[in-house]
């Protein structure tokens, strides 16, 4: 039971974000962002968030419906250039490079931080030339056995290649959902990223297909790093070292996952994860 | 009363039923506090009420127009002396004709006229006489029918009556009613050209037409007059449409796609919101217009140009219809492009950019191979377009039946010679005029075989997302 009233203290504001609790740095940061400020034309949507992703762990990214999330996933490799009206500012980092430096260019970005979508997309095209994509457009391999190398490697990683194996030149779109979201997984391990964004990846899912992705997440985190967008607590829960929650815009609190979900500091954090608002 | 005035009082007396019908079903139900009783909403049964008043009297009196001329002219013609009847087929017409003409002018009076003048002057006033009756026996029955129905309809209102199942089943009549009229009428110029052309194929051997190389379609009207003997080769026609098309096509479909791509991902909103109705004007100028642009500017400076590179360039060529052709077709070709490059999900094109693809990259790999039938709908369009373009070929391209490729010279196109062929004072009987209806043919036949082939190519070649 949802207590409604409560919900609509909180949403007028009565319990106020002065600053972000908790922690938000990593020893080892694979990426790091400070006051950061995203804009739709007037409309304010990330309002001075400061947070580090640490290598080689899963940081999760929770809050309730627009309270910008997704929005901060997609800056960090660019995608927000596609929308005309979006405009980014503060400083991201990855590696120390700023990412919105002048000379960077978001296609190189893009390959270094790849992004698995909230809805399976893979091509209209053949499983093999689905994974081949990105190594063929990078460049990544210079003949025919190098190339189904990568591809190979990158299913397996994608623990899809034992179900596929015997229908690579099969349409991607004929996969189930939860392969093609795999699917997509190995399209992405393919160019060899860095850092891997995953927004709401299991959202379309059943909850086996959910398991077999949350699995792999966790195997994908040895050799990445990863940030996930989830309304599924549960789900940050099982999978996540780090956890960011977030409300209207702001980054309300962040910590390791288990003091968040077991010993939350601010207040919206905890009427949050106890399911009384969001 | 006359039949456009009836059809007002049906939809006036459709209307009151609706009306009626309502305050009949609310009565039926006992009062407006206990409408929620009905089976189907007051509404409902007042507009199945309008339904049955307006239909079946419409379809009689549409019945009634059909025939009443042809019932009318038998009743005056059995009236009429027997050796005025027994007159040959075209005469008896004429007669008749003037009995309907002095008819306009009002009765005629019977006094002092002569024997043979008194026998028309009684069938006219008898043919007046006539059509005023059938006018009020048709305003007497269409009233009648009107109300009988409503009377019917209305008398069957209970509390479980379906109006509304039976006010859907039919509109479902009318809405297939509708789209049996396209349906209709594409069969009935299929068939119509089809006739025509067996008469025209029982003159001139088909394997003359269709293999031909000569085009000469003057033929002598009289014994005695001097005319050529007629040619009726249809390959120089062909030949000259399959140039003027291709020349269009080279213009159109790379200049097309390359504005749909820029327009749909490159174009700020601003620029699209500029960009595409000036091409839409573009695709609104009548090609009357784009025709003598083509012969008045483009041919000239064709020629010109020609002329100063040593080329021979004839003042009316496939070139300049061609290219003015090309030019009017680039709209069509870039608005359907676009729709179908941005019918293409958004998530493919991101997800091809979030793994560092260009915009270049992912537009030929990812969006054009999936917007693909939508483009190769679009160029068939623009195809069929170009081929049954008239207007530019006639003013531009000239009506010289030669059979060349050379682009420089003066070309003529399947529309152009109907044109010629049915223009002016024509009988309808001779190979010259049947001609044309079998140009039509095959220009019909070779639109379908183009749409057929293109749906197969799109089959095979589409890559499908969902």
């Amino acid at each position: 039971m949802i207590d409604l009233s409560s919900s609509e203290s909180l949403v007028s504001d009565e319990i106020k974000i002065k600053e972000t609790v908790g922690d938000i740095f990593a020893d080892d940061a694979k990426m790091s962002m400070r006051n950061v400020n995203v804009f739709y034309d007037e409309k304010q949507a990330i309002k001075n968030v400061s947070l580090d992703l640490a290598r080689n762990q899963v940081t999760a990214l929770i809050g309730p419906s627009g309270c910008g999330k997704s929005t901060f996933l997609r800056c960090l490799n660019r995608m927000n250039d596609t929308i005309p009206i979006c405009r980014v500012e503060g400083e991201l980092k990855l590696e120390g490079d700023n990412i919105y430096a002048k000379n960077l260019d978001p296609v190189l970005l893009r390959a270094r931080v790849g992004m698995v979508f909230q809805k399976p997309n893979p091509f209209p095209k053949s499983i093999y030339d689905n994974v081949a994509y990105g190594p063929k457009i990078h460049g990544l391999a210079t003949n025919k056995a190098e190339l189904d190398e990568i591809v190979v490697s990158s299913l397996q990683k994608a623990g899809l290649f034992n179900e596929v194996k015997d229908r690579l030149e099969a349409p991607g779109t004929g996969l189930s959902g939860g392969q093609q979201q795999r699917l997509c997984i190995a399209r992405t391990i393919a160019v060899s990223p860095e850092v891997i964004l995953m927004d709401e990846p299991a959202s379309a899912l059943d909850p086996i297909a959910t398991a077999v992705i949350e699995e792999l997440i966790d195997e994908l985190k040895e050799k990445y790093t990863i940030a996930i967008v989830t309304h599924s607590m549960q789900q940050a829960a099982r999978v996540s070292q780090t956890t960011a929650y977030f409300h209207m815009g702001q980054l309300v609190e962040m910590g390791k996952t288990d003091q968040i979900f077991t010993n939350p500091t601010h207040e919206l954090t905890e009427n949050y994860i106890t399911g009384r608002f969001g | 009363m006359s039949s456009s005035t009836l059809i007002f009082a049906i939809l006036f007396l459709a209307l009151f039923s609706y009306w009626f019908g309502i305050q009949k079903a609310v009565k039926v139900a006992g009062g407006l506090g206990k409408v929620k009783h009905l089976a189907s909403l007051p509404r409902q049964f007042g507009m199945l009420t309008g339904f049955w008043c307006g239909i079946p009297a419409l379809l009689v009196l549409l019945i009634w127009s059909v025939f009443e001329a042809n019932v009318v002219e038998s009743l005056l013609i059995s009236t009429l002396p027997e050796q005025v009847q027994n007159l040959p087929g075209s005469e008896l017409g004429l007669y008749l004709n003037d009995i309907k003409v002095m008819a306009g002018s009002g009765i005629v009076s019977l006094d002092g006229l002569a024997d043979d003048k008194l026998v028309t002057a009684q069938a006219v006033n008898y043919y007046i006489q006539t059509n005023q009756n059938a006018s009020w026996l048709k305003t007497a029955l269409i009233i009648v029918i009107a109300l009988a129905s409503v009377a019917y309809v209305v008398s069957r209102f209970s509390l479980d009556f379906r109006a509304r199942n039976q006010l859907e089943s039919i509109i479902r009549w009318i809405l297939m009613a509708s789209s049996a009229i396209a349906v209709l009428t594409t069969l009935g110029i299929v068939l119509s050209v089809l006739f025509e052309s067996i008469q025209f194929f029982s003159s001139v051997p088909p394997w003359e037409f269709l293999f031909g190389t000569q085009w000469s379609p003057q033929i002598a009207m009289r014994s005695d007059q001097v005319a050529g003997s007629g040619a009726f080769g249809a390959v120089p026609l062909f030949a000259g449409t399959l140039l003027i098309t291709l020349i269009a096509m080279t213009i159109s479909v790379p200049v097309g796609l390359m504005t749909a791509i820029y327009l749909s991902q490159y174009a700020s909103a601003k620029m699209r919101s500029f960009a595409k109705p000036m091409l839409e004007i573009l695709a609104g100028v009548p090609t009357v217009v784009y025709g003598f642009f083509a012969a008045l500017t483009v041919a000239p400076f064709i020629r010109d140009a020609g002329e100063w590179m040593g080329l021979s360039v004839a003042s009316e060529s496939a070139l300049a219809a061609g290219i003015v052709m090309g030019v009017m077709i680039i709209p069509f070709v870039s608005s359907l492009s676009d729709d179908a490059i941005n019918a293409v999900p958004t998530p493919l094109k991101e997800g091809s950019l979030g793994m560092g693809a260009t915009p270049s990259e992912t537009i030929k790999l990812v969006l054009l191979p999936a917007a693909i039938p939508g483009i190769v709908g679009a160029i068939l369009l623009a195809v069929s377009r170009a081929i049954g373009e008239t207007m530019i070929v006639v003013m531009a391209a000239g009506m010289a039946a030669n059979l060349t490729a050379n682009p420089l010279e003066s070309v003529t196109t399947v529309t152009v010679q109907i044109v010629t062929l049915l223009t002016g004072d024509q009988e309808f009987d001779t190979p010259k005029t049947l001609a044309a209806f079998a140009l039509g043919l095959m220009l019909f036949i070779t639109t379908l075989a183009l749409n057929i082939i293109a749906l197969k190519v799109v089959r095979k070649y589409r890559e499908q997302y969902d």
